[in-house]
């Protein structure tokens, strides 16, 4: 608590400013309903706003600011993909993060740590001298580093991973770092609201209402609204909203599990992720080691924790960081994730006009952050896809022209 | 660790199975669908639904009924009448 609240926490006329405004009622139309506060539906708020000068625009929340995917990723942000359009777009995204404190007047605690994708045999290391040269083509810092230098940059690791997959080398990425994710939303929330959106938690959608191929209204539980445009931004709940509008995708759900440990003083500066292992690592700011690994094996519409994720976890991670064997988990918990089959979203444009998709972010959302709100808001003002996006739109399935983002995952699926 | 009582098996952690796809039946008509529809397309809500169990060690098949929505095992039959001789 700030001294300045503690000073005129208990007058009446105090005046400090909320982070964002929520009037107390709900206006009858607006142009933009944007479902799912989480950092992409703010983040598309905010740029409709900054960019377009769109501001009658009302986010929507079933539940809390920030509560899905958004503050339950391990906060990751790199650009080392494998497609030109993965690159392009990833890197884009890393571009905006990096001025986002500034931007946003919140500090997002923005972290250049050094992303290491370790290869434990010659066909993954095969797959990261392609991934290097395919991002150095299209200028990310992106190189092969063989064993020796890992040992060099990682303090306390065993590269000959407890005499089982011995550690050959990784590809590095100097760019990869780490954020706040709440600290985005919030951001993000902010300034949309600064500009004019408005901020609905613990509303929820149950119905968009399309009348001749067009959207025109929604239905939510505090009522109707007319709106000429809807953008869902739900991730794992995007099938259901899909359903609304008569829509089917290829989006399958499955948890993705994460788990932090007790904070210890810093040891770990960078992020280690390997795919065989099915596991990666970082230490945030306060210390936890913040760790995950792959799906689950199976579609689950649900945020329960399992024992079998952090019991296959700590087989891999002792055999990579055999000292952290005394390190007890704080906490343990699951997201929901819209899988797409080639591993890159679905965005823009749909058949139902008015009706815009955000979706398809799997595993691999949060760092595409404020790209996707900034090219959401742009296709959504335009009513066509932005440039950045036209390889993501939900029509490549109907023409079998996939987009193939296998660098999208950081471990296997 | 999750289990549940296989016929031919007995009693088995879910770790020791591969869940390899959904048991649903092919459209009678493909008129009106495009291949990509019928090769892309899910309806991935919360149902239940009959998916392919796979168990490495024994390889058997198995054809087990859960609800996507609470991941409650409701039924499950062998693939066929049981191990060969």
């Amino acid at each position: 608590m700030s001294l300045r609240l503690l000073k005129y926490a208990f007058i009446e006329d105090y005046a400090e400013p909320r982070w964002f405004n929520t009037p107390a009622t709900l206006r009858d139309s607006y142009d933009v309903v944007i479902i799912g506060a989480g950092g992409h539906g703010l983040a598309c708020a905010y740029y409709l706003a900054r960019d377009h000068g769109i501001t009658n625009v009302a986010v929507l929340e079933r539940s809390y600011l920030g509560g899905g995917n958004t503050g339950r990723n391990t906060t990751i942000i790199r650009s080392n993909y494998l497609t030109p359009e993965g690159v392009a777009f990833y890197d884009a995204s890393l571009a905006l993060f990096r001025g986002l404190s500034e931007e946003l007047e919140t500090n997002i605690f923005y972290s250049e740590r050094g992303h290491y994708t370790l290869a434990h045999n010659e066909s993954t290391l095969r797959t990261a001298r392609w991934r290097a040269e395919v991002n150095k083509h299209l200028g990310v810092d992106s190189e092969v580093v063989d064993a020796d230098a890992i040992g060099r940059a990682v303090p306390g690791i065993d590269l000959s991973c407890g005499g089982n997959h011995a550690v050959e080398g990784a590809l590095y990425h100097a760019p990869g770092a780490v954020a706040r994710h709440d600290a985005v939303a919030w951001g993000y929330a902010r300034q949309a609201s600064r500009h004019g959106a408005e901020i609905h938690q613990h509303i929820e959608v149950t119905d968009i209402l399309v009348e001749h191929g067009r959207v025109t209204g929604v239905v939510t539980s505090r009522g109707t609204l007319r709106c000429g445009a809807v953008l869902s931004a739900v991730a794992g709940f995007t099938p259901g909203v899909l359903a609304m509008v008569g829509l089917k995708s290829p989006i399958e759900i499955f948890p993705l599990q994460a788990c932090v440990t007790e904070p210890v003083k810093p040891w770990l500066d960078t992020i280690i992720v390997s795919g065989s292992l099915h596991l990666y690592v970082s230490q945030s700011a306060r210390g936890e080691m913040v760790m995950g690994a792959s799906l689950d094996p199976a579609e689950l519409h649900s945020r329960r924790s399992s024992f079998e994720f952090v019991s296959a976890l700590a087989d891999g991670m002792l055999d990579l960081f055999p000292a952290m064997a005394g390190l007890k988990v704080n906490r343990q918990w699951a997201g929901m994730a819209d899988m797409t089959p080639d591993f890159a979203p679905v965005m823009g444009t749909t058949p139902v006009d008015g009706f815009f998709l955000d979706a398809g972010w799997g595993t691999w959302g949060f760092k595409a952050t404020p790209i996707s709100g900034k090219t959401m808001a742009a296709t959504i003002a335009n009513g066509r896809d932005d440039a950045l996006i036209g390889a993501f739109n939900l029509a490549r399935f109907d023409d079998f022209s996939l987009v193939g983002e296998k660098g999208a995952a950081s471990v296997g699926h | 660790m999750k289990y549940a009582d296989f016929p031919l098996l007995g009693r088995r952690p879910f770790t020791e199975f591969s869940i390899s796809g959904v048991l649903e039946p092919e459209p009678a008509e493909l008129g009106e669908w495009s291949a990509a529809r019928w090769v892309f397309e899910r309806s991935s809500v919360p149902r239940e639904r009959v998916e392919w169990w796979y168990h490495g060690a024994s390889r058997l098949w198995f054809r087990v009924r859960r609800d996507t929505g609470s991941d409650v095992i409701l039924a499950i039959e062998p693939a066929r009448g049981g191990p060969r001789p």
